[in-house]
């Protein structure tokens, strides 16, 4: 076990970049250049793609601009990189050959979350909103790793999950003896992301576990299990979790707020879904 | 030369490409090898190569996109990049259009390439005056491009950080750095979205010079206000934000509300008859930020006076 887990400290270690959807890229290159209403659309594009967003943060908080891993959203990050480095660095993404039903379903489950977790800021009226929904973007950032660089594992962990019957991060434990939670902070403590993010990836399954970030881990915590309760993509397994206490204590829940917000999410995840379509559907015509 | 440089190598011919690599891993540095321009820049902005080697030859595209592109960001255009060029290939570059800083003739012989990365890297630390910590070109080019543009329709604008050297004292120096670095990179951003060329340049501490024609600069100065109050206001805590200030001791132990970082610009059009030498637009500039400082939100003045 011990082996196994230090083997893929390594290979996060290792990760520099990951691929994407075709989709984002095809609509991100269609853009005009340079025009006003272009930057936001550009921002928006990137603000749905987990692993594009990953690599704008990890652009904009390496030690090279000298930001001390302050940027915690891709707004910031568009302010001080400035359009034309973002652009070139989503256009010369690798992309997937193929689109998997597996990826495509975790692109739209990280999606999905962050859609759901913007929901629960504005309700709730958190502070750092923005922050919280690129948290909810990143959250199983560490299943992205484990899918695309150990793809025997997944197939393997898919099974296990459909045989037993349990969760991904149960099957995660058992097989790998590690969880995608601490992939997920593996990889951004190397790409040097904040730490606000790093907590909600890190404990967003445990959200005791969190000690500075815990109203953003607790907000990322439901958004998770919002999307799922939704059947809104795919992250591995079909069991909804539980809502853990702390959550509902630190974001002060009650069942008429909950319903609430449940109400609305699931209004902005029509819109999620048609986003999603599209951008599956210009990623086939591509190929 | 400083051992062990990344070398990135784009490169159609595989053959060359090989043969390259051998000899520069030879000498102990590192090469990354690009079989089309298409992946480049991305590599680039996300770990930058020391070198940058682009081979002409059997390429249909002159590359300008990716040279140009380059050689317009003030973080990525100090990175040198030389051209390997055949016989044929000489007369079909435009050498207007292609910024590249030095070029060696194919077939070439290897110890004339190390000669020539030697001497780009050289050369561009001699005519760079660029300041270290923002990168942004220093007061030698300064003052160059603001004397270019006398009698243009240009405005030179000057910038500076209200209240930078309290939080400096209050934060420390590498949490102001970071403002200034900050900064620097909201003003270039800012002046090369106008797609028209424009300078930005870092004076020293937290005074900023940029250029831009007349009829941009209302719309930049306004863009670098509106990022600069979004990027500073995560600077500080939720509470001193709502406040709109914070306590901080001076040197004599004096407690003083500080207010937050906010900016001052100053505005000088360069097409009227008052403005006839580089001094004059700093002392404009210098009574324009005075006013534009009795403020506590972050404003641009304007220089109306036509004499
Ligand atoms: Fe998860
Ligand atoms: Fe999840």
């Amino acid at each position: 076990m011990g082996n196994k887990v230090n083997e893929i400290k390594r290979i996060v270690q290792d990760t520099k970049s990951l691929p994407t959807l075709p989709g984002i890229v095809l609509k991100i290159s269609k853009l005009a250049e340079d025009d006003k209403s272009s930057v936001n659309e550009i921002a928006r594009l990137i603000s749905s793609d987990h692993i594009l967003s990953a690599k704008v943060l990890k652009l904009v908080n390496s030690p090279f601009y000298g930001f001390s891993g302050r940027v915690s959203t891709i707004s910031n990050a568009l302010i001080l990189l400035g359009v034309n480095v973002i652009r070139s660095l989503a256009l010369s993404s690798s992309i997937f050959e193929i689109m998997e039903k597996s990826v495509v379903g975790l692109w739209e489950h990280s999606f999905g979350a962050a859609v759901a977790a913007n929901t629960i800021a504005k309700i709730l009226q958190l502070p750092d909103a923005e922050e919280i929904s690129t948290a909810a973007l990143l959250h199983d950032i560490g299943k992205a790793i484990i899918k695309i660089k150990l793809e025997e594992d997944y197939n393997q962990l898919i099974s296990i999950i459909k045989e037993k019957d349990i969760s991904m991060i149960d099957a995660e434990h058992e097989f790998l003896g590690t969880g995608h939670p601490e992939i997920g902070e593996w990889i951004a403590r190397t790409w040097f992301l904040p730490e606000k993010l790093i907590e909600p990836i890190a404990c967003h399954h445990n959200v005791k576990k969190s000690v500075i970030h815990k109203t953003k881990t607790a907000a990322v915590h439901l958004a998770d299990i919002l999307v799922k309760a939704s059947d809104f993509g795919f992250s591995g397994d079909d069991i909804v979790p539980r809502i853990q206490t702390e959550a509902w204590d630190k974001l002060d829940l009650n069942e008429k707020i909950l319903e609430e917000i449940v109400q609305e999410t699931e209004d902005r995840l029509i819109e999620a879904k048609n986003f999603s379509l599209e951008i599956q559907t210009s990623g086939e015509k591509q190929s | 030369m400083k051992n062990n440089l990344r070398i990135a190598l784009i490169s159609k011919d595989c053959e060359l490409s090989s043969q390259l690599s051998i000899h520069i891993e030879s000498k102990g540095h590192q090469v990354i090898v690009f079989n089309n321009e298409s992946l480049v820049l991305g590599y680039i902005y996300s770990d930058p190569s020391d070198i940058i080697i682009i081979n002409f030859q059997f390429s249909e595209t002159n590359f300008h996109g990716l040279i140009s592109e380059i050689k317009k960001d003030c973080y990525f255009g100090t990175i040198p990049i030389i051209g390997l060029i055949d016989e044929n290939t000489h007369n079909n570059i435009e050498w207007k259009d292609c910024p590249i800083d030095d070029f060696i003739t194919l077939p070439f012989k290897y110890n004339e390439l190390f000669s020539r990365i030697s001497l780009a890297k050289n050369r561009i630390q001699r005519i760079f005056d660029n300041n270290p910590l923002t990168k942004l070109p220093g007061n030698t080019s300064i003052q160059k491009a603001i004397e270019n543009t006398i009698g243009a329709p240009m405005s030179v604008c000057y910038l500076d950080i209200n209240n930078f050297k309290p939080y400096n004292d209050t934060f420390g120096f590498t949490r102001g750095d970071e403002v200034i670095r900050m900064t620097a990179r909201i003003i270039s951003n800012a002046v090369r979205q106008t797609g028209d060329g424009g300078f930005a340049g870092h004076i020293g501490g937290d005074d900023f010079v940029f250029i831009v024609k007349n009829e941009s600069a209302e719309f930049v100065c306004k863009t670098i206000i509106n990022n600069f109050n979004i990027i500073a206001s995560d600077l500080f805590e939720e509470e001193v934000k709502h406040k709109g200030f914070y306590i901080a001791k001076d040197r004599q132990g004096n407690e003083n509300k500080i207010y937050l970082l906010t900016l001052a610009i100053a505005v000088v059009p360069m097409n009227t008859p008052q403005i006839n030498h580089y001094g004059k637009v700093a002392e404009i500039a210098a009574e324009l930020k005075k006013y534009a400082k009795k403020f506590t939100e972050s404003k641009y003045v304007i220089n109306r006076r036509k004499r």
